[in-house]
């Protein structure tokens, strides 16, 4: 273990060397550069080279900083509720970080050696700016690497008692240092989308001040936005990790473990997603304060067919999310009682999807306006308007809650005697939030935007206190409910692995397309109407090309990160093999006894 | 096997998400190119840039040279232009023809023309008196007029930005309709030009169609009025504080800020109308 830190501490302390040197180079540097380096591999040219590398820089970042925020938790459940399995769990989550960590760090470097070689004269201009804070960056990622080690490492010398307490503040502060690196890092790319007002192109960058500049107008939407997508996405990584490890495992033990990490990695992911979109629009309410121009350009300028997309990738991203849990119910004893309105959720789901995904207007030469008769397609100005689809998205929610109400529900049998009473509310409240829904989507049409947009607040309103409410009820009903059977963990079909797999690389490259979305509303300006790219490739590519770099960077992820899995697959096996042996030897010895005492489980081999 | 299996899921997933991609319209953002004025310029390459700022980003040509909605000027201009007003100089006319176009009006033509200080700084304005004039004519811009034009484009750029008006209530959609010059296109009430679509034709649009019309008007095409299309600047998005803009749209769609004054009726309006060439 020793060997392996040191040789982890070695690798950081030379990444870290990198990113000082790329940060004190243009500092040092005295006589002007060119503006841009030249690069051109197997034709990719510079913007492409730093585009894939802060991609996958970012994918692995948003692993690394997600999954530490659930671990912790699962770890309080664990050790507060005295469940060892719990604990276990989050140890399996936390070694996931290790390779992801370092995957992290080298790909920060590639981009820095990018951004410092291939935009030479703009780096220079963030440095001046930012230095700062990039001294406290990496700082604050040496100290969140020992924390990391610290954690894993630790994690059974520090068992019981007060020590497991203090091994659970190391999780806690590995969660604090990841965040505020993660906010430095987003004070630098909101910087470009929003800096502060009055800055010009002769500008002097030493003149701007540190704290305005990274205290933007998109820095802390953004912030929050990125912390609730890193949870969605280290929730569906898991999911993928452990559907591989129940696709390829060899026994039946390992099947149920892996499936119950599937289970709870999925839930994690479609939990955290059902709240994203409010910081979404929080995020794009602040770029429209910005710069309405801005805003304009992200939903009905260029990009606006970008949002078609995502409304598709969302749609993929329910309709599999429910599929698993469908799926997951046939494991459940009890479960076939609720078999005959998955259809109906399914319809529901659909049509969702459908109205979610029609576009508002059509770019549509003479022939098709005459065709449509006018330039907006009749079906087109009814349902692609946002009254219809934002009540498509929420009864997408609602629905997708009553599939996971089911599933949890499978099993048990209440035995409060106000149970009847309890579901009957249960019902009721599902009713009548889907009437608010309605009744504000269709009410929407007659109303001015302005009222309009404050009817979408009505309905999120109802559908997450319907959540809250629900569930509520639900605790309080199945206190002590009589179990129908335990959950046959490990017995689902390997297409439900697949789902997960979907939602997986769904998710990836929905935080692609964003990624780009955000990236590319500035069009052709490194910083926002201050600093003007001036290279062959400033125009912003068109969905096509772009949808070509995301798949790029998502399948050399996945590369990645198959990669991984199949490392910590080769240690994990042998470390299973070796335990199999152990029990085997075991009974053999206590049945050559006579020894009644039952045997130990895989499920206690670490 | 099962590594194939998931190697296929994954590299599926993202052929899939590709495609579609592809398959959609394909609008790609290009890179406006940026004019580079200084008070050094021959006389020759200011009508250069005049020519290109005439044809291009001024959207003059939407006008004139269809021979119906403004004078065709290419190739005549710099000719007449000294006799139009007496004792008023070929530049001197030129300049209040784009700064106050209502001042003459050549027989024949109604007044439709904008305040073209409102679309184009006084330097690039130069640009396109210098252009006009080489149109039959002999260039009399000076690197003096240049030079004073440029000064107050500086000075204009570095005013303080005036305070943003957060108050629904102090802005009043008719006065800001005039003040931005809409009603050289677009009428109200009967009064304005016919280059675009009347603004009663908006009473009842979806709103934020209506806004993306006013910031982005090249993003939806009314058929009818496409022979006009690309008149319309794209700068009222800048020109305008989020609050004004509401407040336009509300008094344009007919909503609780344009109350009773807001034009025209709901059942006048034809179901695809559409905000036009904006």
């Amino acid at each position: 273990m020793k060997r392996w830190i040191t040789r982890g501490v070695a690798t950081r302390g030379v990444l870290l060397a990198v990113l000082v040197l790329a940060v004190a180079l243009p500092l040092l540097a005295q006589a002007p550069g060119p503006d841009y380096g030249e690069f051109n591999f197997l034709g990719l040219d510079r913007r492409g080279a730093v585009w894939i590398a802060a991609q996958l820089h970012l994918l692995f970042a948003a692993f690394v900083l997600g999954v530490p925020m659930f671990a912790v938790v699962i770890e309080a459940i664990g050790m507060f509720g005295g469940d060892e399995k719990y604990d276990k769990l989050a140890k399996e989550f936390t070694r996931l970080l290790l390779v992801a960590y370092s995957a992290t760090a080298i790909w920060g470097a590639i981009l820095v050696f990018f951004l410092s070689t291939l935009y030479p004269r703009f780096w220079a201009y963030l440095t001046a700016i930012f230095a700062p804070s990039m001294w406290v960056y990496a700082g604050l990622f040496f100290l969140e690497s020992f924390t990391l080690y610290l954690y894993y490492y630790g994690w059974d010398a520090w068992k019981k008692g007060a020590a497991k307490k203090a091994h659970w503040c190391l999780g806690i502060m590995l969660n604090v240092w990841g965040t505020i690196v993660m906010f430095i890092a987003n004070g630098w790319l909101t910087y470009m989308m929003s800096p502060p007002e009055g800055l010009t192109a002769d500008t002097a960058p030493q003149t701007v001040q540190l704290w305005s500049a990274i205290n933007n107008a998109t820095w802390m939407p953004i912030n929050i936005h990125r912390l609730l997508a890193n949870v969605v996405f280290g929730g569906a990584i898991v999911g993928a990790y452990a559907a591989y490890r129940f696709l390829t495992s060899k026994t039946d033990e390992e099947r149920a473990h892996y499936d119950w990490m599937g289970y709870t990695g999925n839930l994690i992911a479609i939990g955290a997603l059902i709240v994203l979109p409010f910081a979404g629009y929080w995020l794009g309410r602040e770029i429209y304060e910005f710069s309405q121009q801005m805003g304009i350009t992200m939903m009905g300028g260029f990009m606006s067919w970008l949002w078609i997309i995502q409304a598709f990738l969302i749609g993929i991203l329910f309709l599999a999310g429910n599929y698993y849990l469908w799926i997951g119910m046939g494991r459940i004893p009890g479960a076939e009682r609720f078999q005959p309105y998955i259809k109906w959720m399914l319809l529901v789901l659909v049509l969702g999807v459908i109205v979610w995904a029609t576009p508002n207007t059509m770019i549509a030469d003479r022939d098709e306006i005459a065709a449509m008769g006018g330039i907006r397609h009749p079906f087109l100005q009814v349902l692609g308007v946002m009254s219809a689809k934002n009540t498509a998205v929420n009864l997408m929610i609602l629905t997708t809650f009553l599939s996971f109400l089911m599933y949890r529900r499978a099993n048990k049998d209440p035995v409060v005697p106000w149970a009847r009473a309890g579901t009957m509310l249960q019902g009721a409240a599902f009713a009548l939030c889907a009437v608010i829904v309605v009744f504000y989507g269709v009410y929407g049409y007659f109303v001015t935007a302005i009222v309009r947009i404050g009817f979408s607040v009505y309905q999120v309103l109802a559908v997450l206190a319907t959540i809250l409410f629900v569930i509520g009820i639900d605790m309080a009903m199945l206190r002590g409910a009589r179990s129908r059977g335990e959950i046959r963990w490990g017995r689902m079909p390997d297409r439900s692995q697949y789902a997960l797999l979907i939602l997986a690389v769904t998710f990836t490259w929905l935080m692609g397309l964003m990624g780009f979305a955000r990236s590319g509303i500035r069009q052709h300006w490194h910083v926002y109407e201050v600093i003007r790219d001036t290279s062959e490739q400033a125009f912003t590519p068109a969905l096509g090309p772009a949808a070509t770099i995301i798949s790029i960077c998502v399948l050399i992820f996945f590369g990645l990160v198959g990669l991984i899995f199949w490392l910590g697959g080769l240690a994990e096996r042998s470390v299973y093999q070796e335990a199999e042996a152990k029990v085997k030897a075991g009974q053999e010895g206590r049945a050559a006894l006579g020894d009644p005492m039952p045997a130990p489980s895989l499920g206690d081999v670490d | 096997m099962t590594n194939l299996k998931i190697l296929f899921t994954v590299v599926a997933t993202l052929a899939v998400f590709t495609f579609v991609a592809n398959v959609i319209p394909q609008v790609q953002s290009a890179v406006p190119r940026e004019i580079v004025l200084n008070a050094d310029m021959p006389p020759e390459e200011l009508a250069a840039i005049g020519e290109e700022i005439y044809a291009g980003a001024g959207g003059c040509t939407a006008c004139h040279g269809l021979g119906t909605r403004a004078p065709d000027l290419l190739g005549v201009v710099g000719g007449v232009c000294a006799t139009r007003v007496p004792g008023q100089s070929c530049k001197d006319y030129l300049w209040e023809s784009l700064v106050n176009p209502t001042a003459y009006i050549v027989e024949g033509f109604d007044p439709i023309m904008i305040d073209q200080s409102i679309v184009s700084s006084q330097a690039e304005l130069w640009t396109l008196v210098a252009f006009l004039q080489s149109q039959g004519g002999e260039i009399t811009v000076n690197a003096d007029d240049f030079a004073a034009a440029l000064a107050a484009d500086d000075a204009a750029a570095s005013a303080p930005p005036p305070v943003a008006v957060t108050d629904l209530s102090q802005v009043d959609a008719v006065a800001l309709i005039t003040a931005q010059g809409c009603l050289a296109c677009h009428a109200l009430g009967g009064e304005g030009g016919m280059v675009a679509p009347p603004f009663e034709e908006l009473r009842g649009q979806d709103p934020a169609f209506v806004l993306e019309g006013i910031v982005d008007p090249m993003a939806t095409i009314n058929e009818e009025y496409s022979t006009f299309a690309g008149t319309m600047p794209t700068i009222f998005g800048d020109l305008m504080s989020p609050v004004e803009l509401d407040v336009l749209v509300d008094f344009f769609v007919g909503g609780a800020g344009g109350g009773a004054e807001a034009p025209g009726d709901a059942a006048e309006v034809p179901p695809d109308s559409v905000g036009g060439s904006r």
